[in-house]
């Protein structure tokens, strides 16, 4: 069976703009979220999010881009697929090469620009020059067109268990032999659409997440891109490696479109199906990144689900949506630069604004910074529509 | 790659629950729209917040449920998913200026809600995904079965792919100019001479296995190729061809994605250009509609011409006969740069 390893990656959210600032603030427990600043919502005073406080007109300067149309969601991706690609060394040729496929993530495509779609599907008329970049589509058509990527290009919406899915194809791809390298990325925005959304639903939370804490009361929305080239183990030659994706799955939990069922089959399916896949036992696990929204319903049902696969030997876990919020089709795709990180550094970081254990089960995040000997990692993500995912990185 | 066994298509044609596709329904304003069927199969309370794309993609698979013991994944290819709901849910946010808002529309307007509405309409709870690369949606969907059933050789899997007409949708695209600016029937699709096509909706769903028992086609090969240049998917398509057929085969059908639009005409002209005399050559988007998950009606169609040894008249190209259909090579671009090929053989 062919290995697939992890040689670049890319990363940027409300806790910085590169790999090294994002560890940094994790190692120091900083949080990226607060008041909304790039543009109003009704919700800009009530609420807090996870926002890169980047200007759009900034990212275009910085990152050269010059066409019309081109999204917050796509200008975050492409910051982030700069950086995956460099440190993976690809090249143009790479690029170029019918077995370099481009794998996207994300849920929000270009619906960041709420008002002008709003415009656009009404009239008929003169469209916007967004008239093209509204679809979850646009942002890998974009990266497509400006890299020139000529392997399998696609883009995966399994809402906030995207990006986790969209590594998994890569890795089948790799494995199949329909690619040699497989560029993953995970993007989402923030947009009054999803704000508006998750806020009908009654899941935002006016504070900062809690995730775990008994008196949680809901989520933070966040924005941010993630991007990790894969490749097979035969054509990395003496690259550096940061990690072997050990194993995946993905499951549905088939009870509700928003909400997760009380033992939490879908998510504990997407567990145990994941440590199958990677020939490991649940004792094998050293530390997980929960999906871990802090929501009501999120945490107990996964709390009771990771229960059913580690029973008493339970490892360290977290929630990294303490720092960032939920960067929703992202999500999976920053949690798995964070497991990597865990992974390189052996150091595991704290779960935020965590105080009290919930009556039932009770149990308690990893508080404090510290480092762990950690061989292997299970990242979590959990969506609407019951799409529940889990990967397994392991330390080559 | 697998075995397409049954299959069901809720299109502008007659195709479901009745199949009467000599007949061609007329399109009226560049819409062909699905034609509805009846939902008895499904809750009237959960009926009633289902968009048309959820509601399409429902119709069209609970018969498939019924016929598998054993499913093991849902793998749907939809480029918006139901994009009614969305464009009801933004105007939601403008019209009640983000006050109190409803959130079945957002909750519907996710394109993963197809899937998952038949995830949990089904109790099932394996691999559940929604591709929704554009123009690619429904052929990612493709190779997500194909390498499944290599995984697991075993293993059942409900395949579709489908897309909707919405306010959104056919603003968007008309202004994108896909969409013909005069009114046109879809009978006389082929003979403009303008830029756009016709606007269409449609729901296929197939259940795949490695099983050829009983199986009605055999799914060999596909290809996607991203390019704006016709010499380039000439070289591609002739690649294509070499690599999955083997040279004691003919093609005997080639399945045209033509729309209409005389921009693209010329990368249809060159594909087209080496086939043999003997292969005959027919077009769908007149019975469809242009959508970005067309090719997901394509491969129905195609299924349907195998199974029945019969082309409906209007389709046809040229007027090559041919005695028996095993090899059809289906050809389809969307917007002149994302360009599949498929070659699905009789079992």
């Amino acid at each position: 069976m062919i290995k697939v390893f992890v040689t670049g990656l890319g990363i940027i959210t409300s806790l910085g703009d590169s790999l090294e600032s994002n560890r940094e603030a994790l190692k120091a427990g900083r949080c990226g979220i607060g008041k909304l600043y790039n543009f109003s919502t009704k919700y800009s005073e009530s609420l807090l999010f996870g926002e890169i406080k980047l200007s759009n007109n900034h990212l275009k300067d910085f990152l050269n881009v010059k066409d019309l149309g081109v999204s917050r969601t796509s200008l975050l991706a492409l910051h982030a697929f700069n950086q995956a690609t460099a440190d993976a060394g690809l090249t143009d040729k790479d690029f170029s090469s019918e077995d370099t496929a481009l794998i996207l993530a994300n849920t929000v495509g270009g619906m960041c620009l709420t008002d002008e779609l709003y415009q656009d599907s009404n009239q008929h008329d003169i469209g916007s020059e967004n008239i093209s970049s509204y679809d979850c589509g646009s942002v890998g058509v974009f990266l497509q067109a400006r890299f020139g990527i000529a392997g399998i290009v696609n883009t995966i919406n399994t809402a906030c268990s995207s990006s986790a899915n969209a590594v998994m194809y890569g890795c089948r791809l790799i494995k199949q032999g329909y690619a040699k390298k497989v560029i993953i990325g995970g993007t989402d925005s923030l947009a009054k659409f999803t704000i508006n959304g998750f806020n009908s639903l009654h899941i935002l939370s006016p504070g900062l997440c809690a995730p775990f804490d008994n008196n949680r009361n809901g989520l933070n929305l966040g924005e941010g891109a993630a991007f990790l080239v894969l490749e097979a183990e035969q054509d990395i030659a003496d690259k550096k490696i940061y990690a072997e994706v050990k194993g995946y799955a993905n499951a549905n939990d088939a009870f509700h479109p928003s909400t997760l069922s009380e033992n939490g089959d879908g998510p504990f399916l997407a567990m145990e199906e994941a440590l199958k896949n990677a020939a490991l036992n649940p004792s094998d696990i050293d530390f997980i990144n929960t999906h871990g929204t802090g929501t009501e319903n999120n945490d107990e049902v996964e709390s009771k689900a990771m229960i059913r696969i580690f029973s008493n030997n339970l490892p360290a876990f977290a929630s990294t949506k303490s720092n960032v919020g939920h960067t929703l089709g992202a999500s999976g795709a920053v949690e798995a630069v964070y497991c990597i990180l865990n992974l390189m550094h052996q150091e595991i970081y704290p779960s935020l604004n965590f105080k009290e254990p919930m009556a039932d089960p009770g149990l308690i995040p990893n508080l404090l910074y510290h480092k762990k000997t950690i061989k292997n990692v299970m990242s979590n993500s959990f969506g609407f529509g019951g799409n529940c995912s889990s990967l397994i990185f392991s330390k080559v | 790659m697998f075995y397409i066994h049954n299959t069901v298509c809720i299109s502008p044609q007659i195709s479901f629950p009745d199949t009467d596709l000599d007949q061609l329904i007329i399109c009226k304003d560049n819409k062909l729209y699905a034609k509805e069927v009846s939902y008895t199969d499904i809750p009237p309370a959960i009926l009633r917040r289902m968009g048309k794309a959820v509601r399409l993609g429902v119709a069209a698979s609970n018969p498939l449920f019924k016929l598998y013991d054993k499913l093991d994944g849902i793998i749907i290819g939809t480029s918006n998913g139901g994009m009614e709901d969305c464009i009801k849910f933004l105007n939601q946010i403008m019209h009640y200026e983000e006050g109190v808002l409803t959130p079945t529309n957002f909750v519907q307007s996710t394109p993963n809600a197809i899937a998952s509405q038949l995830g949990f309409l089904s109790k099932n709870k394996g691999y559940n995904i929604t591709h929704v690369h554009r123009g690619f949606a429904f052929e990612n969907a493709l190779l997500d079965a194909a390498m499944l059933l290599v995984s697991y050789p075993d293993n059942n899997y409900l395949l579709g792919g489908l897309d909707e007409i919405s306010t959104y949708n056919f603003n968007i695209d008309y202004l994108c100019g896909y969409v013909k600016k005069e009114t046109i029937s879809n009978d006389d699709l082929y003979s403009g001479t303008t830029d756009g096509s016709i606007a269409g909706e449609g729901v296929a769903m197939f259940m795949v296995n490695n099983n050829s028992d009983g199986a009605v086609s055999k799914f060999r090969a596909l290809q996607m190729l991203h390019t704006t240049d016709e010499k380039k998917l000439l070289t591609a398509f002739k690649t294509f061809l070499s690599n999955n057929l083997p040279q004691n085969e003919t093609i005997d059908l080639f399945l045209s994605g033509e729309n209409g639009d005389a921009r693209y005409t010329k990368f249809y002209e060159s594909a087209e250009s080496i086939l043999n005399k003997d292969t005959a050559a027919a077009r769908f988007k007149h019975m469809s509609g242009e959508f970005r998950t067309a090719s997901a009606f394509a491969l129905w169609i195609s299924n349907y011409i195998i199974k029945n040894q019969h082309i409906p008249p209007h389709m046809l190209k040229n007027a090559v006969k041919i005695k028996d259909i095993n090899n059809i090579v289906i050809y389809n671009n969307y917007q002149g740069f994302q360009h599949s090929f498929m070659l699905l053989s009789k079992n």
